[in-house]
């Protein structure tokens, strides 16, 4: 048996700092089964040199004139021209394939035993990083943040969502009982500020009984002259016949003590607590409803579901009686989502008729559901303890 | 008793290593060390190889978290970590001078976790940068055929981190609350 050809094949990194070797050393021992080790350019049989390094060009050029022969690779984000044929090249991203085949074709000129390609690339979900390289990384401190999502409690849920019973939809007196009107509400008089903000590109201010409203579009913030608990009763009260003055302001009083929110966040909210699991009058409850993207949940109020319904809608367009029944969930849950996202202009009914000639696939189980399932619960507590 | 993996990608001072860091059940091992070239003027270390923390379930389940290391260089590291993992989150700083330039060179480096729809955006640092908005990268992301997770979190906070895994396990299988 020829000893020299079983042997490890030695290496060379030219170019490189001690922390990219470290990742080529990283992936010998771990995955290529140690056929390959990493030496001094003086003992080495295969070269490879990073052409992005500083200087890379020149090193090149030195490396050839010091060793003509020599097997090289060379590895560049940007295509490079080869000159010799002992230079490989292989362009960065590397794939690991594309190296270990680069490897394999010099060692073969070598008269060296090769390793098979599909020499196991894939690092096992139990390997961690070789311990001359692991060192204790210490806890970042935590800072203070009020803009998290926020998991409703079963508290906020009544406050948000109501216990509303779900309804049969051929059931007119049930019916009724599902829909109000965005317009009757702070939540619609919001909105038509919103309206008029972006059409004269102006801050816009909000007068009627509540705290001071005003509406800074440019910044895309809300500012109000109170917090939630002031302004929830203009929010969850109907009233038909306010008069409300939308007024264009370029003077917007100034920040102190007034309390600042995104207007996303504020539409959001407040539509929740004028829907409390209803929906805005005239909806369908059998067109599909389109999502246009997910909602940026961590910074607004998560209702129950909230997430689910949104992969859901963003696969395919699903009216709202057939989501709650895919994902067997109280209709008020679908309901209360619906009228936020429609709120921010997220959601609304489809009109193509493609949507409504094919019935919506069904929701694919993933084999890892179990598992999914425990690794949702632990996140949830995470999110529990801070 | 069976064990997955999830990835956390991104450019250098994304917040991968503080993100693993904030949501892992042991104290994280780290190839962390002071950075010494070009991306010393971002942060003041720089991963390695790549960072590592756990999520610990009942009976022993664990999901491991791997997060890559941030230089470009170190690209080919990606495919070994990526192989077999269960999603992939991608950390992208608002910061940086060109952050859609970012998002892309990643998205395109991890093909194949987009099209299977197994990949969450998080955006870091919008509060030191404001702009672009959320809304500008799903703007980015339209053509990519899927309608990604992109939410702006901060890399520190647990909850900003929980939700965006939950995300990604809801990409996976919506009916997860069954």
């Amino acid at each position: 048996m020829d000893n020299r050809q079983d042997s490890p094949i030695r290496l060379a990194a030219i170019g490189m700092d001690q922390r990219q070797r470290n990742a080529l050393r990283m992936l010998f021992d771990s995955k290529c089964h140690n056929r390959y080790v990493l030496m001094e350019e003086e003992s080495s049989e295969i070269c490879i040199l990073d052409l992005d390094a500083f200087g890379g060009e020149r090193l090149w050029q030195e490396f050839r004139q010091r060793n003509p022969e020599r097997p090289l690779i060379l590895v560049s984000l940007k295509p490079c021209k080869l000159t010799d044929s002992h230079t490989l090249f292989v362009q960065k991203p590397i794939p690991v394939a594309q190296l270990i085949s680069a490897i394999n074709q010099h060692a073969q000129a070598l008269d060296r035993a090769i390793i098979p390609e599909d020499c196991e690339p894939q690092l096992k979900a139990d390997d961690q990083p070789p311990a001359n390289q692991q060192k204790t990384h210490a806890s970042t401190p935590k800072l203070d943040t009020h803009k998290v999502a926020t998991l409703m409690t079963k508290a906020q849920e009544k406050t948000f969502i109501g216990t509303s019973p779900d309804i049969d939809p051929d059931d007119n007196a049930q019916l009724a009982k599902i829909y109000y009107n965005p317009e009757h509400y702070l939540q619609g008089h919001m909105q038509q500020a919103l309206n008029h903000a972006k059409r004269y590109n102006k801050n816009v201010a909000i007068e009627g009984p509540w705290p001071a409203i005003d509406l800074i579009i440019e910044h895309q913030r809300v500012l109000v002259d109170a917090g939630e608990r002031q302004l929830r009763p203009y929010c969850t009260m109907p009233d038909a016949t306010l008069e409300v003055d939308l007024q264009i302001n370029d003077h917007i009083k100034p920040t102190t003590g007034r309390r600042e929110y995104s207007l996303y966040a504020f539409v959001w909210q407040l539509a929740l607590w004028a829907s409390r699991g209803r929906l805005p009058a005239g909806t369908s409850l059998t067109q599909p409803i389109y999502l246009r993207r997910w909602p940026n949940f961590s910074r607004l109020v998560v209702t129950p579901y909230a997430l689910s319904i949104t992969a859901l809608w963003t696969k395919h367009p699903r009216s709202l009686i057939d989501t709650a029944v895919s994902l067997n969930i109280p209709q008020r849950y679908v309901f209360a989502f619906y009228s936020a996202t429609n709120a921010v202009q997220l959601a609304g009914e489809t009109r193509r008729a493609v949507d409504t000639f094919i019935a919506p696939p069904g929701v694919e189980r993933s084999s890892n559901r179990g598992l999914f399932s425990r690794l949702l619960n632990t996140l949830r507590g995470h999110k529990d303890e801070s | 008793m069976s064990d997955f993996k999830i990835i956390f990608s991104g450019p250098v001072g994304a917040g991968k290593t503080t993100a693993i860091t904030t949501i892992s059940d042991i104290a994280p091992v780290s190839t962390d060390e002071l950075a010494t070239d070009m991306t010393r003027s971002r942060k003041n270390g720089t991963t390695v190889a790549m960072d590592y923390g756990l999520i610990k379930l009942q009976d022993n389940e664990q999901i491991h978290l791997y997060g890559t290391p941030g230089q470009e260089r170190f690209d080919f590291m990606w495919e070994i970590l990526t192989q077999g993992g269960i999603g992939l989150v991608l950390l992208i700083s608002n910061q940086r001078p060109d952050p859609f330039r970012d998002l892309h060179f990643f998205l395109n480096a991890f093909k194949e976790f987009i099209a299977q729809g197994k990949v969450v955006v998080g955006v870091t640092q919008m509060d030191l940068a404001s702009t672009p908005m959320i809304e500008d990268y799903h703007l980015q992301l339209e053509n990519s055929g899927v309608k990604i997770p992109v939410f702006d979190i901060d890399a520190r906070d647990k909850k900003d981190i929980s939700i965006l895994l939950e995300a990604l396990l809801y990409s996976l299988d919506p009916c997860l609350d069954e």
